[in-house]
């Protein structure tokens, strides 16, 4: 039974962190262990860029809508998620609100708009298939979704809003879409995440400005974090932010405008550049 | 093949990992600058209950009526460490936990708005974060959760399962995004120390340090939230916090009135 603990001004409830300060790097400790709980280890999850894919409007968006029915039709096994970014109107949101001088917090209220216009866009194109958008944390829904074989459409910036930390540099937000996707599926414990964009994976420097960059089929996430490519095609803070994280082994970035590749990606086929941790 | 259709302007094409992109030149603007941010502890103050919390109560309520606008942002407590202290025996992601974290300040906040709701104390979501302009020129004292409203999104830190952005770092980024200069944390404790005063008799009081000098004395515990320190040099606005005592009668008011009592940590 538990009881209350008095005797020097407070209250407290008898715990292990009781009276602790939650600063002490020993208290933490106590608090770690090796393993996360795993809620939907089977879930994988889909990130269609927005300035590789939906920038480029129907030629890439309709074939990726195509393969991803008809691999619903074909496999009713695989279970997805699906992420978009928001692409060249959050580059436009951010340049305005730049000039303006706002705050970090005020910025990062204001880009997940964008964002939520293509995951509409997408969801109009998919819901005949049996799409349905995700409200921000509704998760226990998910096995409902799921078990009736509707994809589910996340919302991709996570809702740091107004309490953005201060980046590392600049004043634009570290945490947008794609480590918002990463987080979803670090905390819900899925199997991977794939990033789908507009080139065949990671290369050591941007090939669409550079025509002697080289293709890195694998990776590690150790390998990347020690020698960061300089233009990376997903945001830095991912690779940080799972360094720590406990649950997700894989990400996938794999070529959109190739048909076949998702589909190849979603079998866990090594199709793209495979990052393991 | 299609080509991307983008928008003309300074940060088309640009990769977006929180570097300025070059042409661009960042002029601040301040939200609100002249709000108060102040966090009322929960350990420290809630947990104490009538004793500890009315007279502060009493100071926030002077100082709102000598037109200093207060937004009061309140913390766990025990019952908080109590769900923590299950959560981690689980081994449930951080995100959960900090998802579970937000209850606790949220009743704490509620209990504070129905003691100032006759002094006008409303009580505030994130959500309505953009009304508290009218909620202070109505001369309310607007009366929040201190837990940021990162939930399931929250990070995990290295050798810890509790989410490193908790009440303190939600004061301290309310007034980065304010334009507060300076974030108030009331608690039981004349401010920083070199160690926990309650634990340890020997520990010095420390009236004013700079972040990067409390980083470099690597204490094995600090009154506030590591992030805090660690994001207050890169902030733009928030430079300083102040600790004070709410247990001795008038530090709230004097914090309020932006005199240096208690301990300061600045940038």
């Amino acid at each position: 039974m538990t009881k209350l603990v008095g005797g020097d001004g407070r209250t407290h409830i008898e715990s292990r962190l009781m009276q602790e300060s939650l600063q002490r790097r020993d208290v933490l400790a106590q608090t770690d262990s090796e393993k996360d709980w795993r809620i939907f280890p089977e879930l994988q999850l889909v990130s269609i860029g927005g300035q590789s894919i939906f920038d480029r409007g129907k030629a890439a968006i309709m074939p990726l809508v195509d393969e991803i029915a008809a691999f619903k039709k074909s496999d009713k096994d695989t279970r997805m998620l699906i992420g978009v970014g928001g692409g060249t109107r959050v580059r436009h949101t951010l340049s305005v609100a730049l000039d303006l001088g706002l705050p970090v917090g005020g910025i990062a209220q204001l880009v997940g708009a964008m964002e939520e216009l293509n995951a509409i866009v997408l969801n109009t194109l998919l819901a005949p298939h049996g799409s349905m958008p995700m409200q921000r944390d509704h998760f226990w829904d998910l096995p409902l979704y799921l078990d009736a074989g509707i994809i589910p459409i996340a919302i991709s910036v996570p809702p740091y809003h107004f309490w953005e930390p201060p980046p590392m540099e600049g004043h634009l937000p570290m945490h947008g879409s794609d480590f918002g996707l990463f987080q979803l599926a670090e905390v819900l414990g899925m199997k991977s995440v794939i990033f789908v964009k507009d080139e065949d994976g990671l290369y050591n420097k941007d090939p669409k400005k550079h025509s002697d960059a080289t293709f890195i089929p694998s990776t590690t996430l150790d390998a990347l974090l020690a020698d960061i490519p300089s233009e990376l095609p997903i945001d830095e803070e991912v690779l940080h932010a799972w360094k720590t994280a406990k649950n997700l082994r894989r990400i996938q970035i794999i070529n959109g405008l190739k048909p076949g590749q998702l589909t190849a990606a979603l079998r866990g086929q090594n199709v793209g550049t495979v990052i393991t941790k | 093949m299609s080509e991307r259709k983008t928008i003309e302007s300074t940060l088309s094409g640009a990769t977006l990992t929180g570097k300025s992109p070059a042409g661009i030149n960042y002029q601040a603007t301040a939200v609100m600058p002249d709000v108060k941010v102040v966090k009322i502890g929960g350990q420290s103050v809630m947990d104490r209950g009538r004793a500890a919390l009315f007279p502060i109560l009493e100071e926030i309520i002077a100082a709102r009526k000598l037109g200093i606008q207060v937004v009061v942002l309140v913390g766990g407590g025990t019952r908080a460490r109590h769900i923590y202290s299950i959560a981690s025996e689980l081994e449930l992601p951080v995100g959960v936990v900090a998802t579970l974290g937000k209850y606790i300040p949220m009743q704490n906040a509620r209990m504070v708005q129905m003691l100032l709701a006759k002094h006008g104390g409303i009580y505030m979501l994130p959500d309505d974060f953009e009304k508290l302009p009218l909620y202070l020129q109505l001369g309310c004292i607007p009366v929040m959760s201190g837990m940021p409203p990162f939930g399931y999104w929250e990070k995990r830190e290295e050798g810890s399962r509790i989410p490193p952005h908790r009440t303190d770092a939600g004061v301290f980024l309310s007034a980065e995004f304010l334009g507060s200069r300076r974030a108030i944390f009331i608690k039981d404790e004349d401010g920083l120390y070199t160690d926990d005063p309650k634990r340890n008799p020997n520990a010095k009081h420390i009236p004013r340090i700079t972040a990067a000098e409390l980083t470099k004395l690597n204490l094995p515990d600090v009154v506030v939230e590591r992030v805090v320190v660690e994001y207050m040099p890169r902030a733009q606005w928030c430079k300083e916090l102040q600790i004070v005592n709410g247990t001795k009668p008038g530090q709230v008011l004097a914090a309020l009135k932006g005199e240096d009592v208690g301990s300061i940590i600045s940038a």
